[in-house]
């Protein structure tokens, strides 16, 4: 197919890209240690990604993006002044020198085959099986898994290309632009917070025996990753110029940490503010799960089924309160704002599997609440 | 025994004939409120012979875009904060309930809290961040404490309460700590009192000034004499998280309520519990006492307003004209012969009602 091909190049476009970049920089590398010591200055850039205190919600995309501002970069020399210098040096270092002998054992194979099918048979989709695990190849030099994708987001921004180009992890299956989904039978899709509710309405075929239809559920696992994201976006972009529009539909704790990751699938987040705009769902609506769910039902659910917030939930609220533009008072979501605050002002949370106790368990609460919303 | 209190008011025993005569309809009372008679819409009649019945008086709608968490009174304004950063004041010497001012991003993050001394000149708010900020009174216009507000700095308090001349605001904190600040003295911290670490939801302060109560999230209620700086006596609380105490006019009665549902009334004199109060379903959310202590004021967070009667120590009437949350309720100053009273919640309104008479 001709749309196919076009799609095919534009992903090959990407991979030539990270070669490039991964060639030229590895290159004045070696070259720099060539050079005679009082010479040799080994450093590297990287772009700076935008601070995630300064952005805005963009109002063409809906998503949360940088504020413009002027572009810096930041160069990581050795030897370094810092200790910190210099790790951030060797770490950019020895990940570059993986992506290298990554993709010039797969260039050979990749290059034979003219078709990126969606068999992953690319080099790309091998990098990302080996990215996977970078971090346990040295754990102790890496520090934390975070410290890892800060590297991939970095090198990812500067190059110019996906994120994805350069590492994923597999909750969900890898969309290539070139797989086909059919969905024609699904009305909704429910995205939830929690894997072990996820894994109780998929045991109980939820999917198929919604009153609201056929529709599929998503779990992300806590905050979402970029292939999750990206993936609910395919389904959102697919369901685009339908007559009956696919419902998304979000499912999380009544805690700051739930609004926070309905956030971040609704509107992207703060470390990769380049990316959200194509990865944003801006037509995702609240399911739940409010305080005021719990409290309205005592009778079933009992006080007991609310827990007090912590201090930590209680700094969590208030940074979100004062750092995003998806909570500002002049924002675009005054219901998440403003249950924040509820949850601040009674001092109080709660969790899905509270539903689990109410009339009709967690499904019939799901029906209510997806019937009120439509 | 505590010194007796003059002028006190309250009906804690048996009521004088003062007080059934007070009862009375009053004759032309509805004069005050400029014409139009009130409309009653969706009152809960109450068909005890001692009920009473109150009129929506009107409302300022959608008064802010966002829940409104609390209200204060002056004899001529409310002053509302909630969700959204501005603090707005509303006449209520017009039966319109214009807004006549609004002070915007008073509270970025929005604000909890918000009271008012007793001569309406000063009122001090606490924001969702933290952050204490005071404001000044002049001819109906009310503009920002600047020194105040920097003196409030370093004070750190959830639930605040004024004292009537507004020279001592208290607060109690997260970790149940009580503090009193000294506004005449550069916001000094005069007094820190210590309770068992539980969550500090609400707190006020006697008219008199004697007395300083705190309830907390464990449900337990604690009074303070100012003087001493001690607790005369340890309250029996309540079982479940309390969310607002509130002292007679004359100070001889603390009430307290929250999730339990019920209103608890205490005697300051000995720390006995008196009397309680059942009929809310839901948890109750602010108490407010009329200005003669004939009547509590109490609303729910499921919209559910009750006034109780001293005198009969009943619910003499029920207001259910909203589903959603009350957060705040309070008489306003009586004015007139009739007594009225605002309310404030989830629905994003001041709503004003008063009592029918005759």
């Amino acid at each position: 197919m001709a749309s196919q091909s076009i799609q095919s190049l534009e992903l090959r476009e990407q991979d030539a890209s990270v070669r490039e970049y991964i060639g030229k920089t590895l290159v004045t590398l070696v070259h720099g240690l060539t050079l005679p010591p009082p010479e040799a200055h080994l450093s590297l850039s990287v772009k700076r990604r935008a601070n995630s205190t300064s952005c805005i919600i963009n109002p063409i995309t809906g998503a949360l993006e940088a504020s413009p501002r002027v572009e810096t970069t930041r160069t990581y020399s050795w030897p370094a002044k810092t200790a910190y210098e210099e790790w951030k040096f060797s770490m950019t270092c020895t990940y570059t020198a993986l992506l290298y002998s990554l993709t010039c054992l797969y260039s050979g194979h990749s290059s034979n085959s003219g078709y990126l099918g969606p068999g992953h048979s690319d080099g790309t989709a091998h990098l990302q099986k080996v990215n996977r695990d970078i971090y346990y190849i040295d754990p102790g030099f890496f520090r934390a898994q975070y410290v890892v994708d800060g590297v991939i987001d970095d090198l990812a921004y500067t190059i110019g290309v996906d994120r994805e180009a350069l590492s994923v992890d597999t909750l969900i299956p890898r969309i290539e632009n070139a797989d086909e989904i059919e969905i024609s039978r699904v009305r909704w899709v429910l995205v939830i917070e929690k894997e072990a509710v996820f894994h109780r309405l998929a045991r109980a075929a939820y999917h198929t025996r919604a009153t609201a239809g056929e529709g599929l559920l998503v779990t992300g696992k806590g905050y979402p990753d970029l292939s999750t994201r990206l993936f609910l976006r395919k389904l959102f972009d697919l369901a685009s110029n339908r007559i009956v529009p696919l419902r998304f539909y979000a499912l999380t704790d009544g805690d700051p940490h739930g609004i926070a990751i309905m956030s971040t699938y609704k509107y992207g987040s703060a470390a990769h503010l380049h990316e959200n705009a194509r990865l944003s769902i801006p037509r995702l609506q609240w399911l739940g799960l409010r305080v005021s769910d719990i409290i309205a039902v005592p009778e079933v659910l009992g006080d007991k089924a609310l827990l007090s917030l912590t201090g930590r939930d209680r700094k969590k609220i208030i940074s979100m309160l004062y750092n995003s533009p998806v909570w500002a008072s002049d924002g675009p979501e005054l219901q998440w704002r403003v249950e924040l605050q509820r949850m601040l002002f009674l001092n109080a949370k709660a969790e899905i599997e509270i539903l689990y106790e109410c009339s009709g368990g967690l499904e019939g609460w799901i029906e209510r609440r997806m019937f009120r919303q439509e | 025994m505590a010194p007796a209190i003059q002028g006190g008011k309250d009906y804690l025993y048996s009521p004088s004939e003062n007080v059934i005569a007070s009862l009375q309809p009053e004759v032309a009372a509805l004069s005050r409120w400029h014409g139009a008679p009130p409309k009653g819409i969706g009152l809960e009649a109450n068909l005890l012979a001692q009920s009473k019945q109150y009129l929506n008086w009107g409302s300022a709608e959608n008064a802010h875009p966002m829940d409104i968490f609390s209200l204060a009174v002056t004899d001529k304004q409310t002053l509302t904060a909630g969700g959204s950063p501005d603090i707005k004041i509303h006449s209520t010497a017009d039966a319109d309930f214009p807004l006549i001012q609004s002070i915007d991003n008073a509270h970025n993050v929005g604000c909890h809290h918000i009271v008012t001394d007793g001569k309406g000149s000063r009122a001090i708010s606490s924001g969702f961040d933290g952050k204490i900020k005071a404001w000044m009174c002049q001819d109906g216009y009310w503009a920002a404490e600047q020194k105040l507000t920097a003196d409030l700095e370093a004070a750190k308090a959830w639930a605040i309460a004024l004292s009537e001349d507004g020279q001592y605001l208290a607060g109690v904190n997260q970790e149940g700590r009580i503090k009193v600040w000294d506004l005449a003295a550069d916001a000094t911290q005069i007094r820190d009192h210590e309770t068992k670490g539980s969550y500090g939801t609400c707190i006020d302060l006697s008219a008199d000034g004697r007395f300083i109560a705190t309830g907390h999230a464990d449900g337990s209620v604690y009074i303070f004499t100012t003087e001493t700086g001690r607790m005369p006596f340890s309250l029996a609380g309540l079982v479940k998280n309390v969310r607002t105490v509130a002292f007679s006019p004359a100070g001889k009665i603390l009430a307290a309520a929250g999730d339990t549902r019920v209103i608890v009334l205490y005697d300051t004199a000995s720390g006995e519990q008196i009397a309680s109060f059942t009929g809310h379903t839901a948890w109750i959310m602010s108490l407010s006492w009329s200005s003669t202590g004939e009547y509590l004021l109490s609303s729910g967070f499921d919209g559910k307003i009750k006034v109780w009667s001293m005198q009969t120590k009943t619910c003499v009437a029920t207001l259910s004209e909203t589903d959603k949350a009350v957060w705040s309720v309070k008489w306003l100053p009586k004015t007139g012969k009739t007594e009225a009273f605002a309310t404030v919640g989830e629905n994003c309104s001041i709503a004003f009602y008063c009592e029918a008479t005759g």
